[in-house]
């Protein structure tokens, strides 16, 4: 075999690795389509579950607006940090503050340790309570009411 | 750091297949280079020619481990295309750089390409809890590119009407060039893609209706246009008509993805219709001489002068047949600007019809992958983000291939990643770094909801402490709800 053969044979390789790459990725999308199909929970998603809501009854020190709605999520997070549902950057609210969470039927909160506690209608949680609409939820200097 | 079940073992696979390509390729040179006797008159490289392949193989692996780090999640097949067509790149820089007279255009374009991928990761790297912060500086972004350009071309090396644009918006000199005019493509991406995500509902309900067609509301559009008419006015100024159809284009793909009314899309397309048929007639020069040629390049009196360059680029694509003449064995160097502007023919003349179909079905696959993204983003940001950053592939891609075989005028785009030039590989690179970070941020978002459904399955509500039942939370659906559409008789 001389030379230009095996050249040939080369250039036959070059060409078959760039097809081989587009097949390759045909193949993987086709895998994710395949999981995105067995799967259509998870993928249709992205619209966001409301389920009631929270209005700002008393604003504190943070910049919300009084009368402010803000959406309530299957379980929505409130704290300082910003990888919570419901962010209030302000000095009496705990990094992870309290959490709301929508099970049986019922809606909970539940304080999740805080330093300065988390009241309900005045009354300080040191577990989960079920609330109806029109309870009133204070946390730091914020207060806000239940609406469905 | 790196967590075993998140590895990203696909992109490693497919990774393979670039590093095979080079290797492969520049033994195939190496070959060439010691058959004198069919090869006389020509310069190949010589044996020191496969350091850009262990170069480009450890730049991509690298890269996959840093990929590993900043953004396990995200789409495992953009970096291996993105690697394969530089690989091509780097394979044509290095056969015909000495060709050219310039021996080391293969490591020089290495060089871009590691600049690239670094820059790459950066990106991914840079954005991961900021691309909000993107998009609440977009007039910033916008302003930034523009005055990137406007300082290229006030100090611009040559200006005349007559010369090609490229020298006008190139900055330094020789073997460090850069053109700031890749980078502004990016910035109007973004201030398009914030623009019309925080605009899209009033865009959408339209401005005044004249029987089936609606106009936009031109209060909202005013800062929209106002931007695409200086980036335009731009380009158009120094003739350099590529980026600015490319920019239009761009501009009326991501109004389309934004507001979802043909007619805007349609009333864009005829204003720029009536736009280029005055230009047409009113400009001279070399210009309109592009323009003129794709009819009459082929006629004696262009052929060899002004046409010289599309006709050995035809040329070159025929020669090339089915399966090309072998890589080393062809003359793509007749045809001028072969490194650059026409780097598609020297491809195709050596590697025929089958690899340039190749190529074609690689961007393809990138432009397929990018809509992906698009598709699964998050919020309306990241989806025209991806929207826009994938047409600006695929617009240039169509474009400068188009112009290569005489079916557009020439301009003066390069193809991505395959055409050599550092400011455009850094630029394209960075594009995927952000197709990256917003593929990651969706998928980063959907296991977000996964954990939450964790959450919620996990909490044990307490047992109530007199016995009564737990008080009820009125819902039209009694299990979670899907959807956000409020029941009937909320306030």
């Amino acid at each position: 075999m001389d030379s230009f053969q095996f050249l040939l044979i080369l250039r036959i390789a070059l060409v078959a690795i760039l097809y081989l790459v587009i097949l390759q990725i045909v193949l993987v999308a086709r895998r994710d389509f395949r999981r995105v199909a067995v799967a259509p929970a998870a993928a249709t998603t992205r619209a966001r579950d409301v389920i009631g809501h929270l209005v700002v009854i008393d604003t504190g020190s943070t910049p919300l607006q009084p009368g402010q709605t803000l959406d309530l999520e299957p379980i929505t997070t409130i704290g300082r940090a910003p990888t919570n549902s419901i962010v209030l950057d302000t000095n009496f609210v705990s990094t992870e503050h309290a959490r709301i969470i929508f099970k049986d039927r019922s809606l909970w909160v539940e304080d999740m340790n805080s330093r300065n506690g988390t009241f309900l209608d005045q009354k300080r949680l040191d577990q989960p309570v079920a609330v109806a609409p029109g309870a009133i939820l204070q946390i730091g200097d914020v207060r806000f009411r239940f609406a469905a | 750091m790196i967590d075993r079940r998140h590895y990203r073992w696909t992109e490693l696979w497919l990774l393979l297949l670039p590093s095979l390509f080079l290797l492969i390729g520049l033994l195939a040179l190496e070959i060439v280079h010691t058959q004198p006797v069919a090869i006389n008159q020509k310069t190949l490289p010589t044996l020191d020619v496969f350091t850009p392949a262990f170069g480009l193989i450890a730049a991509l692996l690298a890269t996959h481990i840093m990929l590993n780090i900043v953004a396990p999640d995200a789409d495992q097949t953009l970096l291996p295309i993105a690697g394969m067509l530089s690989s091509i790149g780097v394979l044509e820089a290095t056969r015909l750089g000495p060709d050219e007279g310039q021996p080391s255009l293969g490591s020089k374009q290495l060089v871009f390409v590691i600049v690239g991928l670094a820059l790459c990761v950066l990106t991914v790297w840079l954005t991961q809890k900021r691309l909000r912060w993107l998009s609440d500086y977009k007039y910033i972004w916008a302003l930034i590119g523009i005055a990137l350009v406007g300082v290229t071309i006030a100090h611009a090396h040559s200006f005349s009407a007559s010369a090609p644009g490229r020298d006008v918006l190139t900055i330094g000199s020789g073997g460090l060039s850069i053109q700031p005019s890749e980078l502004l493509k990016i910035c109007l991406v973004i201030f398009f893609a914030a623009y019309l995500s925080e605009n899209s509902q009033v865009l959408a309900n339209g401005g005044f209706r004249l029987g089936p067609v609606v106009f936009p509301p031109l209060k909202q559009l005013g800062p929209l246009l106002a931007m695409l008419a200086v980036a335009l006015l731009i380009f158009v100024f120094v003739h350099e008509l590529g980026l600015a159809i490319l920019i239009f284009g761009v501009f009326l793909a991501m109004v389309f993805a934004g507001t979802n009314r043909l007619s805007y899309v349609l009333s864009g397309l005829v204003a720029f219709g009536a736009f280029a048929y005055i230009y047409y007639q009113t400009i001279q020069g070399y210009a309109r001489l592009r323009v003129d040629l794709v009819a009459v390049a082929f006629q004696p009196q262009y052929a060899t002068n002004q046409g010289y360059q599309i006709v050995q680029g035809l040329i070159a694509f025929g020669s090339g047949g089915i399966f090309g003449v072998g890589l080393g064995l062809g003359r793509p160097a007749f045809v001028p600007a072969a490194t650059t502007d026409y780097i598609a023919a020297a491809f195709a003349e050596e590697f025929g019809f089958a690899g340039l179909l190749a190529m074609i079905g690689l961007f393809m696959v990138l432009l397929y992958r990018g809509m992906n993204i698009a598709n699964r983003a998050r919020d309306p940001f990241s989806q025209l983000m991806a929207i826009g950053l994938t047409s600006i592939f695929a617009l240039q891609t169509l474009v400068i291939l188009a112009g290569n075989l005489k079916i557009l005028p020439l301009t003066g785009v390069p193809l991505p990643f395959v055409a050599y030039g550092g400011s455009s590989l850094v630029a394209n690179f960075i594009i995927i770094g952000l197709l990256l970070r917003l593929s990651q941020s969706s998928l980063a978002d959907r296991q977000r909801r996964r954990e939450t459904r964790d959450e919620i399955n996990q909490f044990q509500p307490p047992a109530p402490a007199n016995g009564a039942a737990p008080a009820k939370w009125p819902t039209a659906d009694a299990r979670q709800p899907k959807g956000t559409r409020a029941p009937a008789g909320r306030p």
